[in-house]
């Protein structure tokens, strides 16, 4: 028996160190890459200079031409990531604030994602392997049920998230496999889909007074960001359209720009628009607020 | 609790410790102790099913003593006939019932008889084609005086019941497992060593291989309409390799854990993939059903004796009710029907026991036969499983018709982000382990063996797929 407890003990050792090898070696993989995608890009950035930077989910990195802002002169990202939460999008900014990125005005898509303070697993995922090098990151997630595991146990970010971090995209990253997320300056424009479901319910979905819209308010104050906070458009076939007023009854200050473009030609899917409608859009967007000013 | 979870992790080093620290006085304390861990980790699974098992039990460890203590005929059928009557009735009403009651619906109205069947809203107790099998066999065995009824209801209890075979086998039989029941174990250093090994490598076969093949199968199989011909076979070879790691490492970890309980279950996987023919395919695949299927079906329905016609009879009956064993679908029929068309070939020709011996390959002629022999089994194979996995029958002609008609083999981009191709490197490198290990139970033990077992641990912990997390195929049966 004792023989059997010392290998068992020695395989437990070696599980250990390989864990710690691996996760060293994974970490530095992510630590080294920039190119890949959004969250890569701003942690492993230094200082950036931005007229507008452009935070939200797949209805910002859809809906907001960099080009034609760039064509205004004003220096664009579109930081907008499909899947993500508010909870993605408030640590994506603190990043920008803590690499002292200069941004005159974020324009932060407040619509949809109001309505839960849950992490997006797929979007929250890219942020984890920095965890041990960022403490802005590590304080993020220090709330969330599993931060205990992530953070302590080694590699068990990259076991748990092994579709989005694992070997596969590690081995991508180590290789510099390419990536259009960043093409476009961020922006991911949608085709015309025939066969697209131009209908939706969104009365399950209540607005609250949500945390990390709060701290996207927080951080572009003690930064002086400019914060403009917009709700983008849905198709006209849409049950519980009143989600936009509720939204409105807790932020008075984001703009409903919900109805702006409205046709089902400009759509790709119901809740996102196609290349024509973000550019309408993203044209509207500047006369209200750019070109008064 | 599945075996590659995390509370698993914990409960087998606690009941390891237990058994061998604290129980480890007597026999009886160990058996006593087993069972109660036994029935522990099945109500974890559902508590109210325990009842069940429980009742399953005592009824085959009584009608077992009666038959033997029964000294006229008609007793002893009686008593026989109960404890079939009863098992098969449980498995029928779990798991048959429904199938038969929608079937029956649905043809009296194909002959314009509208009808609504009458469902019952149960759900099927898992483990319980396992451990009625198990039952059946050990009754079967004292009514032909095969063996003697065990007395000790511990002793048979743990026989029905032992965790690692409880919900997905393998099916022992009491000729094999019980004697070693009866005795006291003592810690063998040399088997726990193997068991550990052989639970490392079936980890290996589930997360690395099995659950990384199942992204990709399910993938192609729930969006088979777009698929082109190349991702349409990668498909039907990733669920071939998908069920073979999912069952296969399951009984790996079952076997390897028994042992270190210091008791040996009956081996089921024979590298199945590596088979020259069908007939070898099925001495390899799941051995402890077939031969289960073999002992207690074919050979009282006559086997191979008798007139050609009741031959083929006989394997039809076989393949089909094995079929019919993994589930309620017409699927499990099918797939079952398409194996006995399979092997009738050989038993007409008679060279189903021309395979006996495991495959070798060397650098000549009769190599490159037992190659392409070893190739068009496992093609064959596939095909039949795409019976086994398809939702219906005509999804199933559907997908076969699709691989012949669409003649495009370019590599596709699926629906979880990856191309169909990619995971053909990874399958490859398991092939060429398990041919270089076919002559022992698991490639790590011999030579290197910690080099080996880290390179496992590696795959495990790198290349395993956990976040789409797969239940063991098997359980639903």
């Amino acid at each position: 028996m004792k023989k059997f407890i010392t290998l068992v003990a020695k395989i437990l050792l070696a599980i250990l160190v390989l864990l710690v090898v691996l996760d060293w070696g994974y970490t530095n993989v992510y630590l080294r890459s920039s190119t890949r995608g959004k969250v890569e890009n701003v942690f492993n950035s230094k200082a950036e200079n931005y007229d507008v930077v452009i935070l939200g989910s797949s209805r910002a990195n859809n809906h907001f031409v960099p080009e034609i802002f760039e064509k205004k002169g004003l220096k664009t990202f579109n930081y907008g990531m499909s899947g993500a939460h508010l909870f993605e999008a408030s640590l994506l900014l603190k990043l920008m604030a803590e690499r002292n990125y200069k941004i005159k005005t974020v324009i932060l898509e407040a619509d949809l994602g109001l309505c839960n303070e849950k992490e997006s697993e797929a979007i929250a995922a890219k942020f984890l392997p920095y965890i041990h090098h960022s403490d802005i990151i590590k304080e993020h997630f220090s709330k969330q049920e599993n931060f205990n595991e992530l953070y302590y146990i080694p590699f068990y970010r990259y076991i748990d998230f092994d579709a989005l971090i694992g070997f596969r995209e590690m081995y991508n990253t180590a290789a510099g496999a390419p990536t259009n997320i960043l093409h476009n300056l961020g922006y991911h424009p949608l085709t015309s889909n025939k066969r697209a479901n131009m209908k939706n319910d969104i009365r399950a979905l209540k607005p609250i007074r949500n945390k990390y819209y709060e701290e996207i308010k927080q951080i572009c104050k003690q930064n002086n960001y400019n914060l403009i906070s917009v709700m983008t458009p849905m198709c006209t076939n849409v049950k519980g359209l009143d989600y936009f007023e509720k939204a409105n009854k807790i932020y008075s200050e984001i703009y409903n720009l919900e109805n702006v473009v409205q046709g089902d030609q400009y759509f790709s899917s119901c809740g996102h628009m196609n290349d024509a409608g973000a550019r309408m859009f993203t044209s509207i967007v500047i006369a209200k607020f750019f070109e008064t000013k | 609790m599945f075996f590659n979870s995390l509370t698993f992790a914990i409960f087998l080093p606690i009941v390891f410790l237990l058994y061998w620290f604290v129980f480890s006085k007597t026999k009886t304390a160990q058996n006593a102790f087993l069972v109660v861990v036994s029935y522990y980790f099945y109500s974890c699974w559902d508590w109210r099913f325990l009842f069940l098992l429980m009742f399953s039990t005592l009824l085959c460890y009584f009608t077992g003593i009666q038959i033997e203590k029964s000294t006229g005929e008609r007793q002893r059928k009686f008593w026989f006939w109960l404890s079939i009557i009863f098992n098969l009735g449980f498995l029928a009403i779990f798991k048959y019932y429904n199938f038969f009651a929608f079937s029956f619906s649905e043809a009296l109205s194909n002959i314009g008889i509208p009808s609504s069947p009458l469902l019952l809203n149960v759900i099927l107790p898992v483990g319980i084609s396992f451990y009625t099998f198990h039952g059946l066999s050990y009754v079967i065995d004292i009514y032909y005086k095969r063996i003697q009824s065990e007395k000790n209801v511990i002793d048979y209890a743990l026989f029905v019941s032992y965790f690692p075979l409880l919900v997905a086998g393998p099916i022992e039989r009491a000729t094999h497992l019980l004697p070693q029941v009866k005795l006291k174990r003592s810690f063998d250093f040399q088997k726990a060593k193997e068991g550990i090994y052989q639970i490392i490598w079936g980890l290996v076969k589930k997360v690395v291989i099995a659950d990384t093949c199942a992204t990709y199968a399910n993938a192609i199989f729930d969006n088979y309409t777009s698929m082109n011909s190349l991702s349409l076979i990668l498909g039907a070879v990733y669920f071939a390799f998908q069920i073979y790691g999912d069952f296969s490492g399951y009984s790996d970890m079952a076997l390897g854990m028994s042992k270190l309980f210091g008791l040996d279950l009956l081996r089921n996987f024979n590298y199945p993939y590596f088979s020259r023919d069908i007939a070898e395919f099925w001495r390899r695949w799941h051995i402890s059903l077939s031969s289960w299927f073999r002992d207690y079906l074919y050979i009282p329905l006559g086997g191979s004796r008798g007139s050609k016609l009741k031959q083929v009879r006989n394997v039809f009956i076989i393949f089909v009710v094995s079929g019919f064993w993994h589930g309620a679908n017409w699927t499990f029929l099918a797939w079952g029907f398409i194996n006995a068309l399979y092997f009738l070939p050989s038993l007409l020709l008679g060279t189903n026991r021309n395979n006996m011996e495991t495959a070798e390959l060397h650098w000549d002629f009769n190599s490159i036969k037992v190659f392409f022999s070893i190739l068009a089994t496992f093609s064959i194979t596939c095909l039949a499983w795409i019976f086994f996995r398809a939702k219906s029958i005509n999804i199933a002609f559907d997908y076969i018709e699709q691989i012949f008609t669409n003649r495009i083999f370019a590599s596709q981009y699926l629906q979880n982000q990856r191309y169909s191709c990619e995971l053909l490197l990874l399958v490859l490198a398991f092939v060429l382990v398990e041919w270089n290990s076919r002559y022992k139970i698991e490639p790590i033990s011999g030579k290197y063996s910690w080099l080996k077992m880290t390179l496992c641990f590696l795959a495990i912990i790198a290349l395993g797929t956990y976040a789409d997390y797969k239940e063991f195929i098997y359980f639903q049966f």
